[in-house]
């Protein structure tokens, strides 16, 4: 079975040594973001599920770029394309490793 | 308590937040022995051990339940201001880090997804303390079980039982910390094969080695209800 964790502290992320995480500087209690954004929380999960198709090895903890509170979030436009946000952190991380 | 009591408690009081006299009455019902009033005095200040941690729910969102004034405080601290994040970082990072070095293995476990997420069948698991109103709720101060929260779920019929964060944004939206209303639009969009019937909910522990049998457990079920991906939320 697959798994997708978001983390709100990166550390006890990384030493969990789990398959993959997503790591938000989110106030704690707000993983998925603000009361009632149904527009930030579907970026969330779109992310949540690109990170479940696209990572390549196990280990991973990419940090998303969202501002707390400072960020418009469009409406996600193609499921099935896996987001760009993390598209490109994982390209970063192939390019240090 | 009955029906008729949780009316006229409510016709009473302020609609949205309970009481203090609201408050003690759901905690604990001490009696009348001195111990029994040293208890609810402090008890009122801090959630102390052995609480019953009885929900309060005041409106149609999920209901709250009740921790000591000082541990509200305590909470809305770590989760509203910068240095009280930083100080919760550093508390998750001082209790979670040395316990995830002595039971975490070197090897990260692999399993890629084998098919479209369209296909999926997807279950959500919570750190946040939610649980169904009707179930036992968690003990606020450490508690290793685990509480399932069937796909349908509606906020009302949930609870949270946490004392580490501010629950005020997440019992206005329970999707903060277990978006179960956006997995369901999705399933309805097509977007996922398809909900589970079954989510887990887990509260605020502080011992790793303690959670080990419920998360064993919990994924002994998930592997039995043939899902493929599980996504994990904090608190």
């Amino acid at each position: 079975m697959t798994t997708v964790g978001l983390a709100l502290v990166k550390e006890v992320a990384v030493a969990a040594h789990a398959p993959r995480f997503l790591y938000l500087r989110w106030p704690f209690g707000h993983a998925l973001g603000e009361p009632g954004n149904v527009a930030q929380q579907r970026t969330v999960l779109h992310d949540m599920l690109s990170m479940a198709t696209s990572a390549q090895r196990p280990g991973l903890v990419i940090q998303l770029p969202y501002r707390w509170r400072r960020e418009t979030y469009p409406p996600v436009g193609d499921w099935n394309t896996p987001s760009q946000v993390v598209v490109s952190a994982l390209g970063g991380m192939k390019e240090t490793t | 308590m009955e029906k008729g009591e949780a009316t006229k408690l409510r016709t009473h009081h302020k609609p949205l937040m309970p009481s203090d006299e609201e408050a003690r009455t759901q905690l604990n019902k001490p009696g009348r022995t001195l111990a029994g009033r040293l208890y609810e005095f402090f008890g009122r200040w801090i959630t102390l051990p052995g609480t019953r941690g009885e929900t309060v729910s005041a409106h149609d969102g999920p209901a709250r339940t009740m921790a000591g004034r000082l541990n509200e405080l305590f909470a809305r601290w770590i989760s509203g201001t910068e240095l009280g994040a930083t100080v919760g970082h550093w508390a998750s990072r001082t209790i979670a880090l040395p316990q995830l070095r002595r039971l975490v293995g070197a090897d990260i476990p692999w399993a890629p997804l084998g098919k479209p997420i369209s296909e999926c069948s997807v279950v959500l698991v919570s750190t946040g303390g939610v649980h169904l109103h009707s179930d036992r709720p968690f003990n606020l101060n450490s508690d290793s079980t685990f509480r399932v929260i069937p796909k349908n779920a509606q906020a009302g019929d949930l609870a949270i039982s946490h004392q580490a964060y501010d629950r005020t944004d997440a019992l206005k939206d329970i999707n903060l910390v277990f978006p179960i209303e956006r997995l369901r639009e999705l399933e309805a969009e097509r977007v996922i094969g398809r909900l589970a019937e079954d989510h887990y909910g887990f509260g605020l522990s502080g011992s790793a080695a303690q959670l080990m049998p419920s998360i064993k457990e919990v994924a002994r079920r998930i592997s039995q209800s043939h899902v493929d991906l599980a996504l994990l939320v904090p608190a």
